[in-house]
């Protein structure tokens, strides 16, 4: 008996079996063993091992060793060609499925591609600065009697210098400080309307806006310095050559100041993804020279702060110390008249994580960003879970090919092989088709929700470690979905199955219902969210604001207009002018407009109060037109008069206040609070009689709550005049809005818009996660439907004989339409029920952005219940009518 | 004419095939040549031989038994074919061309002064 010892080596007879050409190897391998067997007689068995390994490493050899491809993989490729060439044919046999798979896919995929593009580009906000993983901006939270009444990301201009001096963990720090719109002239030709920021010197080592011209060591160091954007910079100088080094030593006038500014530097237009947008960068030192506040005042609120952490540095631990530090420098409510904390906001969050006010970063909502990745995981799943269920539903059409191909002698392993290739050809086709899809549609979809997606911007902006989660996801959903399937399919039993005993098992039924369950599930809560969405944006498009918004057109302010003595009459004659029109029936100027954020004043109480008493509010300067322009109603005492306007502003001494204003400063009633005196400025002893009280209106959108206000009877340059018009020809009265402006303001700029455009603006987030949304809602409830088409007629299909029978023994179409569907509706109906509390906690958390919101009423959710039972009884019923017409001899007369 | 080639090794291997006659095949013809000309003969070096020697046409194959000693695999056969035959034969005149140029002197060194 052979024993196991009696064997040559067999890590080399397997390395000589795998290098040997095929035609050698049996008689040599033959040759080698009856060699080594006398080797074994001879020398015994160590020394016929050692013969036989150096007879095979000789044997390693040109002439002897096989062609580069071994046998093995030839097999295989001539396997797979026939695994295609089945796959083709099965997939053209079923042109209806295919084509559902196909397209249920390629739309997942295309919607996934589109919310891609749309999150990798919010998530790569900031992420061109080196340092932005050490630089935080310092955010400051104001309180007063306990409760917040500032949430900011402005402070005071000794912020970031002093914390800098008191802390060694701080490397460095930038102060920006908004410096409004320029108004520049440059020989004899005005521009106006860019942004530009005050800036410390530090501006540019702190952040990475790249240089393209000027010297790094003068730049922002002067007064009266300005470094431009490109495109500010072509603007104002139209350079002929493409060497911007030629414009710096530039200068341009600045509103009215005398003094000219010079050009120091240019920079790269802000990336797209910079939270922080600009047109020019002027000098800090321009501020501090005209006044010294801007370096030393512990009180002026208009600063924002960037710091840059030295490396390693625990921020949380740093927050901390900003306690000590609030209370050295501002003596509790002392110095301010309320608590001052500081905190540190990382730079990488400022984009998608700030809810502060009075901020200047573009941000987007984290929330519906991370929403965004949501759909599209539920769409990609919505996809391959119909995938999935449409092979799995195939299963007893495909169980005889298995079983034969079984009884031919294939393996479990190669049967997988043929089901991942023929899922990995649909998923293929899908993809290819997504990609198509997605670049015909994307000026259409980018037109529609208002952004500016491409490919080139995902491309650039991925991360490799978001390649790999993308990758891994596709590739890793891809498989599963394909797997499952081949494994399925794989596992019948070929004599069971040839002999027709096929069954299918209740797992797996229970299991594609599952699947079912989820995909209406996630449709459904979906739905309930898009009602929602919609829901909120009409109610705050619609709302009632407590002024009148409509045929309000706003002028800016004429920028070479200078404050004096005269500015008042000046204004008003415009306004006189105006009102002559027939088609005007009303002006007025105010320092802000609704839907402006409003300044706030701390430090306020009523004449008779405490004097630790500190009240805060918002507040505005207004002229006498402003209540009856804007349509806001005065509810107690009397809008402001002419006579309450002076030029000069020591002398004003009335003011109006809201109804929230007055519960503010603990009036019962309106008639309580006229004549009172507020207290406000010089350190708490000027004196503003209260003259009227109007009622509260949304000077802001609805997201945000309606906050006391003060009005006050102020003038001031800057401010826009807002018109009323009436009538129809709006371009006519237009024209001669400007044609009087013209003559009033000779060499100032004539810029318009329309207040309501101008106010719903800040619902423009709003509308456009509402548009994605539905979009993409409408995309997974399609999949969804396809998904159910395919499976319900398969089904319907599977069980003709079942409706022939039924039929034959007196069962009418309408019996057997309500048998067949009447699975689906269940799972359906039970899909609908599961979405309910899931919808339900997540809008009831987004709407908790909104100071003003919707009810959550029951209709908001039963609705998307029929919606979805209702789209799927639809699409059930004509598979399943098609199934209960055949006639019966037709499906029963081969038995 | 065509030109025969015929390494020396595999001149050895053809003489050998040729002396085993019906029974010639990988182990057989290893023994026999270690055993005649006293040295050794990796399969290898053997294997190439026989396999270029057959894609030259000189030699044929049949495939044969397989024994228990070699674990069921085939022998293979090898006989020399007309080509092959002519290809030795051309291969010895050669050889005796040359013996008999050589002028007896060159055989006999003593007689050569040093």
């Amino acid at each position: 008996m052979a024993t196991h010892s009696n064997h040559p080596p067999q890590l080399f007879l397997r390395f000589f079996r795998w290098f040997c050409h095929p035609e050698l190897r049996r008689h040599i391998e033959g040759d080698l063993v009856e060699l080594y067997h006398l080797q074994r007689v001879r020398a015994g068995k160590r020394k016929a091992d050692i013969r036989f390994a150096i007879d095979v490493m000789l044997l390693f050899r040109p002439g002897i060793i096989g062609p580069i491809k071994s046998d093995v993989n030839l097999n295989h490729y001539g396997m797979l060609k026939s695994y295609f060439i089945t796959s083709w044919r099965t997939i053209t046999k079923n042109k209806g499925f295919a084509a559902i798979n196909v397209f249920g896919l390629a739309i997942g995929l295309a919607a996934c591609l589109l919310i891609l593009q749309f999150v990798i580009f919010e998530l790569s906000f900031d992420t061109f600065h080196s340092k932005l993983d050490r630089t935080y901006r310092v955010t400051n939270d104001r309180f007063q009697n306990g409760k917040l009444i500032q949430h900011g990301t402005i402070t005071y201009p000794t912020i970031g210098p002093v914390m800098a001096r008191d802390y060694p963990e701080i490397e460095d720090y930038v102060r920006i400080m908004p410096g409004g719109t320029l108004n520049v002239r440059i020989d004899d030709k005005n521009f106006r309307g860019d942004d530009s920021y005050f800036t410390d010197q530090n501006f540019f080592t702190v952040f990475d806006f790249k240089l393209l011209a000027g010297d790094r060591k003068t730049l922002l160091k002067d007064p009266y310095t300005a470094v431009l954007t490109e495109s500010t910079a072509r603007k104002y100088f139209s350079p002929d050559s493409n060497n911007l080094s030629t414009l710096i030593g530039k200068t341009f006038y600045w509103g009215l100041d005398p003094q000219p500014y010079e050009v120091k530097g240019i920079v790269s237009n802000p990336p797209a993804n910079s939270h922080f947008q600009f047109a020019a960068l002027i000098s800090y030192s321009t501020v501090t020279t005209t006044d010294k506040d801007a370096d030393i005042s512990w009180t002026w609120s208009d600063m924002y702060h960037y710091l840059v952490l030295k490396p390693g540095t625990d921020p949380k631990s740093l927050e901390k110390k900003f306690e000590d530090f609030s209370e050295r420098y501002f003596k509790g409510d002392k110095v301010t008249g309320s608590i001052e904390k500081f905190y540190l906001q990382p730079m990488r969050k400022t984009h998608l994580y700030s809810d502060y006010e009075y901020d200047f970063a573009v941000t987007a909502s984290g929330k519906a960003v991370w929403a965004m990745v949501i759909v599209a995981v539920f769409i990609l799943v919505i996809a391959w879970i119909n995938y999935v269920n449409l092979t799995t539903s195939r299963a007893m059409e495909r169980a005889k090919e298995v079983g034969l191909r079984k009884v031919m002698g294939a393996f479990k392993s190669q049967l997988v092989s043929q089901f991942i290739l023929e899922s990995l050809l649909i998923t293929g086709a899908a993809a290819l088709i997504a990609i198509i899809l997605v670049t015909s549609l994307q000026p259409s979809f980018n037109q529609l929700v208002g952004t500016g997606l491409t490919w080139n911007l995902l491309v650039e902006n991925l991360t490799t470690q978001q390649v790999a989660i993308i990758i891994a996801g596709l590739v890793g959903g891809a498989l599963i979905a394909g797997m499952y399937p081949a494994f399925i399919l794989s596992r019948y039993q070929p004599v069971m199955v040839l002999k027709g005993k096929f069954a299918r098992s209740a797992t797996g039924n229970f299991f594609r219902k599952s699947l079912v369950i989820f995909q209406f599930t996630a449709s459904a809560a979906l739905i309930t969210g898009t009602l929602i969405v919609t829901r909120q944006i009409e109610f705050m498009n619609k709302a009632e604001l407590g002024f009148g918004l409509n045929n309000i057109v706003v002028v800016r302010s004429p920028e070479l207009l200078a404050y004096d003595s005269t500015f008042i009459t000046r204004v008003e004659d415009f306004k006189e002018a105006l009102k002559q029109f027939s088609s005007v029936t009303n002006a007025t100027t105010s320092w802000r407009i609704p839907g402006d954020r409003l300044g706030r004043a701390f430090n306020i109480r009523i004449d008779g109060q405490p004097a630790e008493t500190h009240y805060t509010v918002s507040h505005v300067g207004v002229d006498y037109d402003y209540f009856k322009t804007m349509g806001v109603r005065v509810i107690a005492g009397r809008p402001f008069l002419p006579s309450d306007h002076h030029a000069n502003f020591e002398k004003l001494n009335t003011i109006i206040i809201n109804k929230n204003a007055m519960h503010l400063f603990g009036f019962a009633n309106p008639d309580d609070a006229l004549g009172r005196d507020v207290l406000w400025g010089n350190d708490g002893t000027r004196k503003w009689k209260i003259i009227g009280v109007v009622n509260d209106y949304h000077q802001e959108g609805l997201q945000k709550p309606m906050e006391p206000m003060l009005f006050r009877p102020a003038y001031s340059p800057g401010s826009p005049i807002s018109i009323k018009v009436q009538g129809a020809n709006i371009d006519q009265t237009l024209a001669g809005i400007e044609g009087i402006y013209k003559k009033f303001f000779p060499g100032n700029s004539f810029e318009y818009f329309f207040l309501e455009s101008q106010y719903k603006r800040q619902y423009q987030d709003d509308n456009r996660f509402g548009k994605v949304i539905t979009i993409f809602t409408v995309l997974a409830m399609i999949v969804a439907s396809l998904g159910m088409i395919g499976l319900s007629s398969y089904t319907a299909l599977q069980r003709t004989k079942e409706i022939g029978i039924r039929k034959v023994l007196g069962a009418s179409v309408s019996n057997i339409v309500s048998i067949l569907s009447f699975g689906f509706i269940k799972l359906v109906l039970i899909a609908a029920l599961f979405s309910l509390p899931i919808a339900y906690y997540f809008m009831n958390e987004w709407l908790q952005g909104y100071a003003y919101r919707i009810n959550l009423g029951w209709l908001l959710f039963a609705l998307p219940v029929i919606i979805v039972v209702l789209i799927a009884a639809v699409t059930i019923f004509f598979q399943v009518l098609k199934a209960a017409l055949t006639k019966p001899a037709e499906t029963l007369k081969y038995e | 004419m065509k030109n025969f080639t015929l390494g020396e090794f595999e001149e050895v291997v053809m003489l050998t095939v040729g002396v085993l006659y019906d029974s010639a095949y990988g182990v057989s013809i290893k023994m026999e040549i270690e055993q005649r000309l006293n040295r050794t003969v990796s399969v290898g070096a053997l294997q190439i031989a026989l396999k270029r020697l057959e894609d030259k046409g000189y030699l044929k194959s049949r495939e044969g038994e397989g024994t228990e000693e070699r674990a069921g695999r085939p022998k293979k056969y090898f006989q020399i074919t007309a080509l092959g035959k002519r290809a030795i034969e051309h291969s010895r005149a050669q050889r005796e061309a040359l013996w008999k140029a050589i002028p007896k002197a060159a055989l006999h060194p003593k007689i050569v002064g040093r």
